[in-house]
């Protein structure tokens, strides 16, 4: 439980066993790498190195990238995340890597996408030219007139408001000799009329001032039209087939790239990764001559079997181990037990501790499975999920660890979900009082809390869930106060609050008649030491009565913060309560279309299935976040603060492939 | 049977769906501009992009529970005919309908915003997801104690 000890490892080693010392290290999957101290260049061997695996990852990533939309991957991407992946060793990575040419896969793409590109920037515009052309149907002439014009004739085309359409003529009646109007207004959009003109030259440069004066908009015809409009529509047309077949044949040349290069890709993809991620952390290490010195940090519990995997390959190093020191800022790992380990993602959501804190996880666990159990709060919809990661398991044998931590999350919070819901009776809603009738006496057995009939009683419940989380959570303040020896801090900051609080709740039970008059009175005294507590922690510093007074008075005024971080969670109600409801609804909606005649009862158990999956999406998503901000907000506010490094160790990159420890190679 | 009573609860229940359900389109929307902004650049980001989109999207589910509610109330679901109630009773039931309105509406946007923001810091810091779920959630806790509200008010409500 807590942050993993970690040491901090120096380790010397000859050049000549370089790659195979940053292989153990990598492989091993344990070792972070530390910033070399000193500000020199990193070696240049390894630096050339991870020039050319970034070369070669960039490849990959164009790659991947640029074929994805013409490879149909035959294994699902929920089995890539889940399933066995074929186990390569490194050494057969190493050669499949020197046999390939990536360029040359490169190129060939690089070329298609240009002409791809270029076909589609054709496309667009054919298809401008095949709305003008349309417009322009009703013109008789060759387009030639517009675009080139004769000697004596020019010709302009655009587009004029239909409601301008009467005045633009007038303007150019008196042009009437010299000129010929064609309007079109059938023109896509109504509003607008297509208008084309025909004139002298001699006029041509003032009417081409006042047309746009007179509310024509001007259009630019594309110069390689010639002939009749209808001739030129007809060609454009076969023009954008012809454009259309040749994408459809790059793209075919694509997908027989994609197949050809794809698998090779995806197993290079996860070499070329491990291979710069180890270069640029071991561009870190110092050089000395012939030697390298590489820091890292360690887990105390790794050291024995990593040197030993060391000496194996490379007899002649010196490892080094130290205790981290005040200056350094060793990365935290949190280490739990198997019911706990799942909820470090929560943690680590938030902030990971800081290296010799804390670690928050085990205290949080316990809350956030009671808190997301009562926000979902369905037996049903416990079930549902339940078998969904069941399946999951049973199908996918060896998950890897982080993504297995996040559905076990989610599977032991399905646990407090079932028996929440079994105690609250709800299952998918009320399903069982509206059609299982029956089987209600059963279901009504295990009920202890009935949030629709006795809403107060549930809120009082989440309410005291809040007291006893927030109150936990000073008292943890205090003892990390203690442990760091600031005794005054945890006496005036948190002890002081934990007394005033509960000593009020329990005065404020005894006056409800929850508890005996005595408890009361101790509550009563409680309350009294820790407003006193408070009103001199405050004051303690400040000069004059005066000023001790109103800053006692002030810091008690952060009771209401108290209330307000008590009342927000009341949500645990209202989550839980929207659930039902909206659980009940949905079977009321199905109840109500069982009764369309013929298919109703097929209607009925769509309704009811999906609405009840869509129900358990939306109120997990809820059943997490909110759970989640009382961990993070009110929980979290009153004792943690994280800003720790989180431990990534170096290791290897297996997306797509298993690479198998090269251990046994040698 | 006094139907100002009934109006005016039909009149509440409507506006609790109807302005909650205005408020989650429009957050929605906002954040769902913003997401695909990000996902034109990182079209995996789309899991995690949804799901900060949907954030705003429980007010107007609220309102619905709100509506149901008091259709429920009323005997107006499943065919049993309207129960009897004066306007005194009806304008109860509106009033309890206003907080999931009006908080929901005005929330949803807000929390719209604040998802579209929280997308963009995912954008450059996926790692931070977990953060940039909390910040709108801060948002809702407004729309949820309004729902609570809502509630609590329509039980106490004797018809």
């Amino acid at each position: 439980m807590g942050v993993t000890k970690l040491k901090k490892a120096e380790l010397y080693y000859h050049k000549s066993v370089q790659e195979k010392v940053a292989e153990i290290l990598q492989a091993s999957g344990v070792c972070q790498l530390i910033e070399s101290s000193g500000q020199e260049a990193p070696p240049s061997e390894l630096e050339e190195r991870l020039a050319t695996s970034e070369e070669q990852l960039s490849h990959v990533r164009y790659l991947t990238r640029t074929l994805a939309g013409y490879y149909v991957d035959p294994v699902s991407s929920l089995d890539r995340v889940l399933g066995e992946k074929p186990i390569v060793s490194l050494s057969e990575l190493e050669a499949l890597a020197k046999q390939t040419d990536l360029s040359q896969a490169v190129d060939k793409v690089k070329e298609r996408e240009l002409s791809l590109n270029g076909l589609r920037m054709d496309m667009t515009q054919l298809r401008a030219d095949e709305v003008t052309l349309l417009a322009m149907q009703a013109f008789p002439y060759p387009l030639s007139i517009l675009t080139e014009g004769t000697q004596t004739v020019a010709g302009v085309s655009g587009t004029v408001k239909s409601d301008q359409l009467d005045s633009f003529k007038e303007t150019l009646e008196p042009y009437d000799r010299d000129i010929e109007l064609v309007v079109s207004q059938d023109f896509p959009k109504a509003s607008t009329a297509q208008v084309a003109i025909l004139y002298s030259r001699v006029i041509g440069p003032e009417l081409l001032e006042l047309l746009p004066r007179s509310g024509m908009t001007l259009m630019e015809l594309s110069p390689s039209f010639k002939r009749t409009a209808k001739e030129e529509l007809a060609r454009v047309l076969s023009v954008q087939k012809e454009t259309l077949t040749k994408e459809e044949q790059i793209a075919d040349e694509l997908r027989a790239i994609a197949d050809e290069w794809m698998p090779t890709v995806q197993k290079l993809s996860d070499y070329w990764i491990s291979l710069s991620n180890r270069y640029r952390a071991f561009c870190a290490s110092d050089e000395t001559g012939r030697t390298l010195r590489t820091l890292f940090w360690v887990p105390e519990e790794s050291v024995a079997s990593l040197q030993k995997e060391i000496e194996a390959v490379a007899p002649t190093t010196a490892l080094f181990l130290s205790d981290p020191g005040p200056d350094d800022s060793p990365p935290s790992r949190l280490e739990n037990g198997e019911l706990i380990r799942p909820f470090n993602i929560l943690t680590n959501l938030y902030s990971s501790p800081a290296y010799g804190q804390t670690d928050p996880t085990p205290l949080l666990a316990p809350f956030f499975f009671v808190f997301f159990g009562m926000s979902l709060g369905d037996a049903g919809y416990a079930l549902v999920v339940g078998g969904a990661i069941a399946l999951l398991f049973r199908k996918y044998r060896k998950i890897p660890a982080a993504v297995k931590d996040f559905i076990l999350l989610f599977a032991f919070c399905t646990v407090s979900t079932l028996i929440y819901g079994i105690i609250s009776g709800s299952f998918f809603g009320d399903f069982i009082d509206v059609f299982l009738k029956p089987l209600a006496p059963i279901k009504n057995l295990f009920v202890l809390v009935d949030p629709m009939k006795d809403p107060m009683q549930v809120l009082g419940i989440s309410l005291l869930l809040g007291i006893i989380h927030l109150m936990f959570g000073l008292l943890i303040a205090a003892y990390d106060n203690i442990r760091t020896q600031n005794y005054l801090d945890a006496l005036g900051d948190n002890i002081s609050w934990f007394l005033l609080i509960v000593g009020l709740c329990l005065f404020g039970a005894s006056v409800g008649g929850m508890v005996s008059e005595d408890v009361g009175l101790t509550g009563k005294i409680m309350s009294v030491i820790g407003t006193l507590l408070v009103f001199w922690y405050a004051g303690r510093e400040k000069k004059g009565i005066l000023s001790k007074i109103f800053s006692g008075l002030l810091a008690l005024y952060g009771v209401t913060g108290y209330l307000g971080d008590i009342l927000s969670y009341s949500r645990l109600l209202a989550l839980g309560f929207g659930s039902a409801v909206i659980g009940m609804i949905i079977n009321l909606l199905g109840g109500m279309s069982a009764s369309i005649p013929y298919v109703g009862w097929l209607v009925a158990v769509i309704v009811i299935a999906g609405g009840h999956l869509f129900s358990i999406l939306v109120n997990i998503l809820g059943a997490f976040v909110h759970p989640l901000r009382l961990q993070y907000v009110e929980f979290f506010g009153k004792f943690y603060s994280g800003g720790g490094t989180p431990y990534t160790p170096l290791s290897l990159s297996r997306e797509y492939v298993n690479i198998a420890q090269p251990a046994g190679e040698a | 049977m006094d139907l100002l009573g009934i109006s005016l609860a039909l009149f509440g229940a409507a506006l609790a769906t109807a302005l909650a359900g205005i408020g989650s389109a429009i957050g929605i929307q906002v954040a769902g501009t913003s997401a695909a902004g990000v996902m034109t650049e990182d079209p995996d980001k789309f899991a995690s992009c949804l799901i900060l989109q949907a954030l705003p999207g429980t007010q107007g589910i609220y309102g619905l529970l709100i509506t149901f509610f008091v259709l429920n109330k009323l005997g107006l679901l499943g065919g049993g005919g309207a129960v009897a109630i004066n306007w005194n009773q009806g304008l109860q039931i509106f009033a309890a309908c206003m907080p999931v309105a009006l908080v929901g509406w005005i929330s949803a946007i807000h929390q719209g915003k604040t998802s579209a923001a929280s997308i963009q810091m995912i954008a450059k810091k996926p790692e931070a997801m977990g953060k940039a779920i909390i910040l709108p959630a801060m948002v809702e806790t407004y729309a949820v104690l309004a729902l609570l509200t809502s509630i609590l008010m329509l039980m106490g409500v004797q018809v």
